[in-house]
């Protein structure tokens, strides 16, 4: 194995990684404040193709970016009224966003380009190396600068989340709402409030995730472009212990088993691709099975909180 | 002496329902109020509209001499009103110090000062002598001191006015002291603390005045020098302890239950059994009399066949139970009417006709093929011929059973429970949260069943309840038997003593 092939797997890695950040992210807001989201898969995909859309139209992949967030946020609230306000399931709420998300957004493609179509391809976000001017084959160089912009908003945001939750007194009243909401609420803390503005960020996380899919990774938009990552990143969330490093390495860990297979594909042959396919799955399902029976997470998560009644 | 808060013709309706009615009631800085009712008198119901929770239907709430109106607990936490509720309201994910801080409006700052916080918190423990260790876990501290917490977190928020709702209830013996010293300390400090118990014992050790609410009303309020045990519990209740309604049998039949010796987790001291050795016979009703927590739950679950015990041995109606699942028991026609009957005795999204076949849809009166078949029109008309005759009131037998106001429930149950003529009932709390009206038909239909020569298990942290019904009285405490007395004038002041373990 060369040097070159490890640089080149490291450095997939820590692209690989960047949308399941975002999307484990979201997760990690929306459980810390007692919302189980396994609809991100859908809120991802509707953020995928309005970031595609939006970027083709405005030619800036940024607006993209932007409008993905708020298309999952719009999506989103469908999930947070029928959760917080009417204390709907919410696992069955996830699972109809999964299901209604991914529709919407392969109709809207339909109906923009037509049926049978040629592929539409956009410009993808610069890397900053780009930008700069800058180009070098130093690995370190390469790691730090051949990156786009969205990738340092991925460590910035996940730095941020760990200094929130551990230092912050209001990302204190947060993950008590998560916990404890009762108990929160006693205390003068805005339950309903918090909810619905992990909602938001939920919601804006993931339609970011989604939207780098298509304005950094790939140049088109194809149905079912986010491959299960919505669902991985869940596993990143409970891999990562709920916290925002853990849930970092976890995507590292993840990212890194996605690149690999990838490499792995075009560099064998006589075994059927399809195999190689399967190692982030096979990894996630290795991954929570080892760590599933040590559960830590809020112990308010997935419970609808009703305001004190008779 | 000027009073601290007041609270004037205060009244909250629930529909029809007056939980609370033209209540007055006063607190002065500097003591310990006791609110003395019994469950139901409408004690959560007024401590709930003073935190915030409820919004009162008539009356004003003075504090400080001034008019206040309290629209939500964090508008409670503002004006100084503090309340440690019986069930805590900590995180138990976070550390002692993050739960003392949480929610905090004082500060400013986005970020956690530990240093600055953690000496405020430090002063005020040391102030008051409430002891804890911040950097714990909440689960890794004991009962007693997540309550010192709760305490310590009130205090922070600035509380001059305490309530501590049952405070005692899951505390041993020496953390009660512990508590009581540091209510001391709070009132020597001028805070008011309003203190919501019914262990007699302890409301005359610390209370200074003491206000009896009874079926949603004030009956009185009186100072702690000018009363006894006796008058309150008189006031508490309406009335002079009056003998009791029914005729107490001294010679009952052959045993239908007997344990020997019965070992349940016995290093528990709150729940579980060490040694117990008791019998129940045919035509007679025993009453388990103690403090809620002392080993009941877990006789009530080993003689309904949901426990097994650890050691000794179980006989019902003369042969030895080798194996303990509630079917064999219920085959055996033992009936539980179980103290939670929410969790255990009903299942509140089934219907009220279904709630009652419950126990027999296998027999050949509601089905045919055991079960696989289900006669619908049996099954109704045997409902609708229990709820004439249990009185059980409800918009039809269709009708959900969590619908059903507490008293109904009940009934539903003992329809089900009684009908077919059980050898033993095991009845816990079987009146718990009744009014006055359904308590005594609930103890009518006991005694009709031990005349039908039914042996009866009655356990109860309602004392009356037990004097009333009881032909023998067996107190328990700390999972043993502490005594056994007849029921038939009981020695009240010999089961009390036995009741607090001497």
């Amino acid at each position: 194995m060369s040097w070159d092939f490890i640089s080149n797997l490291l450095l997939a890695s820590v692209r690989m990684a960047t949308p399941l950040i975002f999307l484990s992210l979201a997760e990690l807001y929306s459980q810390r404040a007692g919302l189980v989201h396994i609809g991100l898969e859908g809120l991802a995909a509707i953020g995928s193709l309005v970031g595609f859309l939006v970027s083709l139209i405005t030619g800036s992949p940024m607006l993209g970016v932007l409008a993905g967030a708020l298309a999952g946020i719009l999506v989103n609230m469908i999930f947070a009224y029928a959760t917080i306000s009417l204390c709907a399931e919410q696992i069955v709420y996830g699972m109809a966003i999964n299901i209604f998300a991914p529709a919407l957004a392969a109709f809207i493609y339909r109906v923009y380009f037509g049926a049978g179509s040629t592929l539409v391809q956009v410009t993808l976000m610069n890397n900053l190396s780009t930008t700069l001017g800058i180009t070098s084959d130093n690995f370190l160089l390469k790691l730090l600068l051949d990156q786009t912009p969205m990738v340092y908003l991925a460590y910035a945001l996940v730095i941020f989340t760990a200094i929130y939750f551990n230092k912050t007194k209001s990302g204190l009243n947060y993950k008590a709402v998560g916990e404890y909401p009762k108990a929160a609420a006693t205390l003068g803390i805005n339950v309903i409030g918090v909810k619905y503005i992990a909602c938001i960020i939920c919601g804006a996380l993931a339609g970011m995730g989604g939207a780098f899919l298509t304005t950094c990774y790939s140049n088109t938009y194809v149905d079912g472009n986010v491959a299960g990552r919505g669902f991985i990143a869940l596993a990143a969330v409970i891999f990562g212990r709920w916290s925002g490093g853990g849930v970092l390495l976890a995507c590292l860990f993840f990212g890194f088993c996605d690149a690999l297979q990838i490499r792995l594909q075009v560099g064998s042959f006589g075994v059927p691709y399809q195999f190689f396919q399967m190692i982030p799955y096979i990894a996630t399902v290795v991954v929570l099975a080892l760590i599933g029976m040590k559960k830590a997470g809020p112990k308010g998560a997935g419970k609808p909180y009703l305001r004190e009644d008779r | 002496m000027d009073a601290f808060l007041r609270m004037e013709h205060v009244s909250k309706r629930f529909g029809d329902f007056y939980a609370n009615r033209d209540i007055n009631f006063s607190v002065r800085r500097g003591e310990v109020h006791t609110l003395l009712g019994e469950n139901g008198a409408g004690k959560s119901t007024l401590m709930n509209v003073l935190i915030g929770l409820y919004q009162p239907t008539e009356g004003t709430i003075y504090l400080d001499g001034k008019k206040v109106r309290i629209d939500s607990p964090a508008q409670a936490v503002k004006l100084g009103i503090g309340m440690v509720h019986q069930h805590f309201m900590l995180v138990e994910a976070m550390t002692v110090f993050e739960n003392i801080i949480l929610g905090d409006r004082n500060t400013r700052g986005i970020f956690i000062d530990r240093e600055a916080r953690t000496k405020e918190i430090q002063a005020l423990s040391a102030r008051y002598g409430l002891e804890v260790e911040l950097d714990k876990p909440i689960t890794e501290i004991s009962v007693g001191a997540q309550q010192r917490v709760e305490i310590l977190k009130a205090l922070y928020r600035g509380a001059e006015l305490l309530i501590l709702d049952e405070p005692s209830a899951a505390l041993t013996d020496l953390e009660v002291e512990g508590l009581f010293d540091i209510m001391r300390k709070l009132t020597g400090e001028g805070k008011s603390i309003i203190f919501i118990s019914h262990k007699m014992r302890e409301v005359l050790r610390i209370s200074d005045r003491i206000t009896i609410l009874r079926a949603g009303r004030t009956v009185c309020t009186v100072d702690r020098t000018e009363t006894n045990g006796e008058e309150l519990a008189n006031l508490m209740i309406g009335r002079e302890l009056a003998p009791s309604h029914y005729e107490k049998i001294t010679e009952p039949g052959e045993p239908v239950v007997s344990l020997e010796k019965v070992d349940y987790h016995k290093e528990s001291k709150h729940n579980g059994l060490c040694g117990v050795s008791l019998s129940v016979g045919r035509r007679e009703i025993v009453g388990i009399a103690g403090v809620d927590g002392n080993g009941q739950s877990q006789l009530a679950q080993v003689v309904t066949g949901v426990l097994t015990p650890d050691a000794g041995e179980v006989d019902l109606k003369g042969s030895r139970v080798a194996q303990f699942t509630p079917n064999g028991f219920i085959l055996e026609s033992v009936s539980h009417i179980p103290e939670d009957r929410n969790k255990m005795g009903l299942i509140g999204d089934m219907s009220v006709k279904e709630n009652i076949v419950l126990k027999s849809t296998d027999t050949p009166q509601f089905s045919s093929a055991r079960g696989f078949h289900l006669k619908k029109r049996a099954i109704r008309d045997y409902a609708e011929q229990m709820r004439e005759k249990y009185d059980i009131r409800c918009t039809s037998v269709e009708q959900e059973a969590r619908n059903l106001s507490g008293g109904n429930q009940q009934k539903v149950i003992l329809a089900r429970e009684l009908e077919g003529q059980p050898d033993l009932l095991v009845a816990v709390h079987p009146t718990r949260g009744l009014d006055i009206g359904a308590t005594r038909f609930v103890h009518d239909t006991m005694i009709d069943a031990r005349e039908k020569g039914c042996g009866v298990l009655l356990i109860s942290a309602d004392f009356d309840e037990i004097l009333e019904v009881s032909d023998r009285i067996v107190v328990m405490f700390e999972g043993q038997v502490m005594g056994v007395f007849s029921g038939k004038e009981p020695p009240i002041q010999e089961i009390s003593l036995a009741m607090a373990g001497k």
